[in-house]
């Protein structure tokens, strides 16, 4: 378990405040953030590589209490730590590398033969490529068997092909064996498909916490929604409708009686229905270009949000396509599979209907 | 007084440590001069296009010539007294027992005071290179003290401490420990002199670790000192080792403190001063050349410790 609650520490001019959140037991974080918002030294904050000069840090492992970490040295946290340039000590050979903290050299090559590094066990450090650099680092920290395993960005040097094996056998040994991971990446796919808790870092500041479709589907302002990705976020005015369900919210009464309300929103000349505990005033809609289904003719659908337009960009890469629709001026953008846009015969020009429930309108 | 010994460093492709010079001609020079105790100032990257453009006319010609009568006045002498007087040296190396006691006593007395120099300032090297702390800029300029004071004045100030007037000196010749005119005096002076340059040289490797090996050491179990023995001290050991050259060949080559405070016995720089003064040049001539080609040895050494090999 990592329980950070206001932490605060300094290196130069930098400074990591107020930083507050929990990775429970076994579970799996991520830290996402822009370049310089203060990742590596949280990370260095927790293994106790950089002083903590303010708040609580609590580590603890599996079936262990948590304990205070405070004045607690690196080598007595359990931790394992990865940069993401490995920083493998280049007097060792590879084999040294992996079994320099493990407690017994079986459970280093059983590490390493799982993650695929056993094949390197004969080669120079000055020899490996930055993948395999990675590769090492990571076993090496693995096979100390930590409690919490921290880890920079570990998988960013790897081949795709590498990459998803060795993410896939770290996920599985911190299933295993129980440990808190708690990774840096910049990659929001691996944040969905790995993370159980997702940490939005900016500024040295937390921003946002919590799980990670959460933090994707609701996020807590535009700027947070913008940084991770969503196309559509448009700024305008709610109005909460009256207490009583529309007749519209068939699908929503679920929300509904967990004491949401029903709100429309109007940005320029889109008025959009949602379902929410925002109130009324000024503020922004982010709508997930997933969300967004196509069609050719008007479909009938219990989407609330219905609207016509003409498709003014298409951009296939791989599997998706994102096609941008321009409704009454205001682009809207739509991600399908490629397939499916092909079956559409999605063209520039063409007019077409961009339909979304208003669970996927989120307010902030 | 820092900042008389302070020489800027322009290099084309550089604007970090001495590794990052590309020319390993630049990156000799640059070493020499941190180990004769300058401190180096790397003034930054300078445009390659506008570094390396070729001087024209007449400017060319000046260059050369300035520099080739630049490197003649390093070379002819040197050359001149090898030349000459090599082959006599040599044979004088069977023939005069006393430059060969000279030279026995040179080796001893530098390896002691490296032993010595080694031993107390690589903990301050590597405290220097690793910890910020109040005081830290005072106690790197003191020890930088010895290389800017003029020789004889550090035989004076050493003789000052441990001479027979001196309570040091009385407590010592009460333990049957005579420091002047001894070769416990002769490795006072060497040390005195040469450590500096072991120190300053071990700080500059120590600080070419990255401290991020040494954090991952510790996150896999190791306390600060089995990460010094473990991770530090073998990727510096390079360094550590060329410092430690450097302090022997500078130890080796003293003459101004040693010759306060221990004229007799004396060493070989002591030697051919005393043959110089007492027989003249034929005589000293021999001992110079024997001197000279010894020197070759520590810069053999380095050379074979540059980094990149």
């Amino acid at each position: 378990m990592i329980e950070v609650t206001g932490l605060h520490a300094q290196v130069g001019d930098f400074v990591l405040s107020d930083v507050t959140f929990t990775v429970p037991q076994g579970s799996y974080g991520v830290v996402i953030g822009p370049a310089g918002s203060g990742k590596t030294t949280l990370l260095e904050t927790i293994a106790g590589i950089i002083p903590q000069r303010g708040g609580r840090l609590r580590l603890a492992g599996a079936g262990g209490e948590a304990r205070d970490a405070a004045g607690i040295p690196p080598e007595r946290r359990r931790i394992g730590f990865v940069y993401q340039l490995g920083y493998l000590f280049p007097h060792l050979s590879v084999a040294e590398n992996i079994a320099y903290g493990a407690s017994e050299p079986a459970a280093a090559s059983e590490v390493a033969s799982r993650l695929g590094a056993a094949e390197l066990r004969g080669r120079a450090i000055r020899g490996l490529s930055g993948g395999e650099r990675q590769l090492v680092a990571i076993a090496r920290a693995i096979a100390s068997r930590p409690d919490v395993l921290l880890l920079d960005e570990p998988f960013s040097a790897l081949d795709p092909r590498r990459r998803v094996r060795v993410r896939r056998e770290v996920r599985t040994m911190h299933r295993e064996w129980g440990m808190t991971v708690l990774q840096v990446t910049h990659d929001f796919t691996e944040a969905g498909l790995l993370g159980d808790v997702a940490i939005l870092l900016d500024g040295g500041r937390v921003l946002q916490s919590g799980r990670p479709e959460q933090v994707f589907r609701e996020p807590a302002s535009p700027y947070i929604a913008e940084f991770l990705g969503a196309e559509n976020v448009f700024a305008g005015e709610a109005r909460v409708l009256s207490d009583e369900a529309p007749d519209w919210v068939h699908g929503e009464t679920e929300a509904l009686s967990r004491g949401h309300r029903a709100i429309e929103f109007r940005a320029g000349p889109l008025t959009l229905y949602t379902v929410g505990d925002a109130s009324s005033g000024a503020g922004h809609a982010v709508i997930r270009a997933e969300e967004v289904m196509l069609s050719l003719v008007p479909h009938p659908t219990s989407a609330r949000n219905q609207f016509a337009g003409r498709v003014s960009e298409i951009a296939a890469v791989g599997a998706l396509t994102r096609a941008t629709i321009d409704i009454a001026g205001v682009p809207l953008v739509a991600a399908l599979t490629t397939r499916s846009a092909q079956e559409l015969g999605l063209l520039p020009g063409q007019q077409v209907f961009a339909s979304f429930k208003a669970m996927a309108v989120h307010l902030c | 007084m820092k900042e008389a010994k302070t020489v800027g460093w322009r290099t084309s492709r550089c604007t970090g440590g001495v590794r990052d010079v590309k020319r390993s001609s630049e990156r000799a020079r640059l070493r020499w001069l941190r180990a004769s105790g300058h401190t180096v100032e790397m003034t930054g990257a300078v445009p390659h296009r506008a570094d390396g453009r070729r001087l024209h006319g007449a400017a060319s010609v000046v260059a050369a010539l300035l520099g080739s009568l630049c490197l003649l006045f390093f070379v002819v002498p040197i050359a001149q007294l090898v030349a000459g007087s090599g082959g006599a040296g040599a044979r004088r190396l069977f023939s005069d027992a006393e430059l060969r006691s000279a030279l026995w006593l040179t080796a001893l007395t530098a390896t002691s005071a490296v032993i010595l120099g080694v031993a107390g300032g690589t903990p301050l090297a590597y405290l220097l290179a690793r910890q910020r702390f109040r005081g830290r800029a005072v106690l790197a300029a003191v020890i930088d003290l010895p290389l800017l004071i003029p020789h004889p004045v550090a035989g004076i100030a050493l003789l000052l401490l441990l001479g027979r007037e001196s309570a040091l000196g009385r407590s010592a010749l009460a333990l049957g420990l005579r420091v002047v005119g001894s070769p416990i005096g002769i490795v006072a002076a060497m040390l005195f002199v040469a450590a500096p340059l072991y120190i300053s040289a071990a700080h500059e490797a120590f600080a070419r670790v990255d401290t991020r090996y040494e954090s991952v050491a510790r996150t896999l179990g190791d306390p600060l000192w089995r990460v010094f023995r473990r991770v530090t001290l073998p990727l510096s050991m390079r360094g550590l080792i060329a410092a430690a050259v450097v302090m022997w060949a500078r130890s080796v080559s003293e003459f101004g403190a040693i010759v306060v405070l221990t004229y007799n016995p004396k060493v070989a720089s002591v030697l051919s001063y005393d043959r110089f003064t007492s027989f003249g040049l034929g005589e000293a001539l021999p001992v110079a050349a024997v001197l000279v080609m010894l020197a070759l040895v520590p810069l053999i050494l380095l050379r074979a410790l540059r980094p990149d090999r």
